[in-house]
């Protein structure tokens, strides 16, 4: 849960990478995805690391970075031994665990870098359904409104009582019952709400709404755009083409 | 002045239950007007109000005769596209009726549902914010608002609509006095310089009382008393219906009862106004 | 019986909750929190049933340091009614809801079963015993949750913002509940904004702004002053309002302000 909301949840910034256009943080990220699969070597591996890291420090959000990097480190260390055990090659069997994290980590800097506005843009281009992308902005918006519940529901039913960290592995399950239940309960009448409050808001009532907020790409964004792919072109062009590069 | 709401005989039962949740009901409203809506939990308050702004019975079935009409046209005849423009609808929980990430995102919400042109949305946007006085809220994220902005933030996004009608469904129960009668001062400015038609429904009458044209209460889905909030709350039945009489009016009531002095007058007193009758009694 | 000594605390986003409280409140006394939404009021009743720990300063509930002692073992002396009922209904029926607390905290299965009628008869539920809480209305489900608390007779009754929701009607059955209480010794608090609904019934009135304690005393003084209600935004009683401003007239006899409405009934008489 820690990690997640950590990793993945938008957190308002202000730097020039948070301001930048939602479709350039996107394909940033996705070729730096690209470039951690193509990369077949350690010390490939590592610039990404490093390229990541300078980015993320340029847009503030080193220390969450770094943070998610630390908790994807046990996930990895689990993949090196398991490819360790079935390879018997410890050079790849790093790699692979780097290039784990080095995935989380592209993926965890567009979306703690991009608001949930945004990412509704990006989701509009690519033309998914209205209702599809309604349901992702409101699933994301009621995140920490939930959470909230869940503190309040666990505050009432300790007051009660309830000791969530006694018993057995059977008895703490069970122990989460009376924290699940008011849970769902209140989910199910706040959507009911929800449902109520879009229908008197005309929810629905065009094929074609139209959107307050405009993305045009500016100088700034073509300008990480193109510096992003010529990058990414000559990562792809030495880690692919040319023989591995290995450390000096 | 033309009616804004006419409701003509309105019976409305839900389906599964044995009574009907509203019966035999008529009302009729000017248009400017503030009227509360009050009685206790249960009376079928919150069905009425569904039923005005069409969530009954474009969204709810049942056994459903009579009918409501809103500026003329019948409720159940017009397409909730077209409902949503004459009446906004203020629910109790501000929180879920947010759905943007962003203040200024979530007033465009219906605007942006309506297909309202960008420039124009734009304009309608940051006059809602304006009348609201939320303007240095436009960025803000939900969560980082507190209860009252949460309601305004609300009440900009119908207001930014254009309804003729806003129906406040207990708009201050979740908020601090002092909040909750920054709200009401906030409607009744809103009534002035828009000239918008406002149903609340409120516990809190001593809140409300002042600002009020007409009082009405319901009881088991009936109307049981109308008029204005001083003729209904010195009825001696308002309380057995659940009405909370503001303290004040009680003792308004005991020496109107004696006398026909100030305290009898046509409206209802603060308590200087009253400390004011009862010192010209003295002298 | 609880004493907070010179408590801070501060939530995780940095806002500071609670800023040097001290508090004593004493067994049987009736007290009533009041202050703005953020003022500190939950806070500090958290901290009392030990779900919030005090960062510095300590709290101590019948001599017991909440540091020292589990939720659980609070609750058993402190018992706390939240403000929204549907964060904690969640069994099948109205008795199993009720049963729950007995259960966690030991108590013999027919004691439990005398508990819960006893507590059912109470709050006028009993016709609802095999139904499910969630069908119940608002305002029978704040009673439910209420009888739950009492149904294990703790020494401690907090309720957070009782009349939200509320009729007159059920205001005035609450208001009963609470002078029952009184009377069988309870020490009763009561977070409310409902000042209205407060006056009445007289108080120790505790007044809260930005995590701090600014006014605490018996609601006739507290109410009185206009100038700490003001700057803790909290409202004045209408009728000490009105005490107030008949005071200020020349020639109005000395009246203690619980008596305004009748003095004026009286003055008024031909």
């Amino acid at each position: 849960m820690m990690w997640l909301s950590g990793g993945f949840i938008f957190r308002r910034g202000d730097s020039f990478y948070h301001r930048l256009d939602p479709r350039a943080k996107l394909l940033n990220s996705v070729l730096m995805f690209v470039t951690t699969l193509l990369a077949r070597s350690i010390f490939e591996m590592v610039l990404v690391i490093v390229f990541m890291v300078g980015l993320s420090a340029a847009a503030t959000v080193l220390k969450r970075v770094a943070r998610t990097m630390a908790f994807t480190a046990l996930f990895s260390g689990f993949i090196f031994v398991v490819n360790v055990l079935f390879t018997r090659d410890l050079e790849t069997s790093v790699l692979y665990a780097i290039r784990f994290i080095a995935i989380v980590v592209s993926t965890s800097i567009f979306f703690i870098t991009t608001s949930p506005d945004e990412l509704e843009q990006v989701m509009k281009m690519f033309r998914l359904p209205r209702d599809v992308v309604f349901a992702f902005v409101t699933a994301v918006r009621f995140i920490p409104v939930m959470m909230l519940d869940t503190i309040q529901i666990m505050d009432a039913q300790k007051s009660r009582g309830l000791e969530l960290e006694k018993g057995n592995l059977i008895r703490r399950v069970r122990n989460m019952i009376p924290i699940l239940i008011p849970l769902v309960v209140n989910s199910v009448v706040r959507s009911g709400e929800l449902a109520e409050a879009m229908e008197a808001r005309a929810y629905g009532a065009v094929p074609r709404p139209t959107s307050l907020l405009v993305y045009r790409a500016r100088r700034a964004d073509v300008g990480v755009v193109c510096a992003a792919v010529a990058l990414f072109a000559i990562a792809a062009y030495s880690f692919y083409f040319v023989v591995p590069v290995r450390f000096p | 002045m033309a009616d804004i709401l006419k409701v003509e005989g309105l019976s409305f039962r839900y389906p599964d239950s044995p009574k009907n949740a509203v019966s035999d009901f008529e009302l009729s409203i000017p248009e400017g007007e503030i009227v509360v809506l009050a009685g206790p939990s249960g009376c079928g308050k919150s069905t009425l109000l569904r039923t005005v702004n069409g969530l009954i019975p474009h969204m709810y079935g049942g056994e459903y005769s009579g009918d409501v009409l809103v500026a003329g046209s019948s409720v159940k005849r017009s397409s909730m596209r077209d409902l949503a423009q004459t009446v906004g609808f203020l629910f109790q929980n501000p929180e879920n009726q947010i759905f943007m990430f962003s203040v200024e995102r979530d007033v465009a919400f219906g605007l942006e549902n309506l297909g309202v042109p960008r420039e124009e949305m734009r304009a309608r946007v940051d006059e809602a914010l304006r009348l609201l006085r939320i303007g240095d809220l436009a960025q803000r994220a939900p969560h980082e608002l507190s209860d009252g902005q949460k309601q305004r933030v609300a009440l900009a996004g119908v207001l930014a609509m254009r309804p003729k009608l806003v129906i406040l469904d207990e708009p201050t129960s979740l908020l601090d006095p002092k909040t909750a009668s920054e709200l009401v001062a906030l409607v009744a400015r809103l009534r002035k310089e828009l000239g918008t038609t406002f149903v609340v429904v409120e516990h809190r009458l001593d809140l409300l009382v002042g600002v009020a044209d007409r009082l009405v209460v319901m009881d088991g889905g009936r109307k049981v008393l109308e008029g204005t909030p001083r003729d209904v709350l010195f009825r001696d039945e308002a309380e057995a219906h659940g009405v909370a009489v503001p303290a004040v009016t009680k003792v308004q009531k005991l020496l109107a009862e004696r006398e026909t002095g100030r305290a009898a007058a046509g409206r209802l007193l603060t308590p200087s106004g009253l400390a004011s009758a009862v010192e010209g009694r003295q002298a | 019986m609880i004493e907070f000594r010179d408590v801070s605390f501060a939530h995780q986003s940095g806002v500071r909750a609670l800023d040097g409280v001290s508090l004593r409140v004493e067994a049987g006394e009736f007290v009533a929190l009041v202050g703005e939404n953020g003022a500190g009021k939950t806070t500090l009743v958290k901290h009392v049933t030990g779900l919030l720990k005090p960062a510095s300063g300590s709290v101590l509930v019948d001599g017991v340091d909440t540091r020292e002692a589990s939720t659980a073992q609070l609750s058993r002396k402190v018992g706390v009614a939240f403000q929204n009922p549907d964060h904690q209904l969640f069994s099948e029926t109205v008795e199993e809801e009720m049963s729950f607390a007995l259960r966690n905290f030991g108590f013999p299965p027919e004691l439990v079963r005398d508990r819960v009628s006893w507590g059912l008869e109470l709050f006028g539920l009993g016709e609802y015993r095999k139904s499910s809480p969630l069908i119940l209305s608002g305002g029978e489900k704040k009673r439910l949750t209420l009888a739950c608390i009492l149904a294990w007779d703790p020494q401690v009754v907090i309720l957070d913002e009782p009349t939200v929701g509320q009729d007159a009607i059920q205001k005035e059955k609450l208001a009963g509940t609470i002078q029952m209480l009184k009377s069988a010794g309870k020490t009763v608090v009561v977070v409310s904004h409902d000042i209205e609904f407060l006056w009445p019934i007289q108080p120790r009135v505790v007044v809260m702004k930005g995590g701090r304690v600014v006014g605490d005393g018996p609601a006739t003084a507290i109410m009185q002053d206009r100038d700490l209600l003001g700057s803790a935004r909290v409202a004045q009683p209408q009728l000490v309002e009105f005490y107030q401003e008949l005071h200020r007239r020349p020639g109005t006899p000395f009246v203690h302000p619980l008596d305004a409405a009748r003095w004026a009934e009286e003055a008024m008489r031909p």
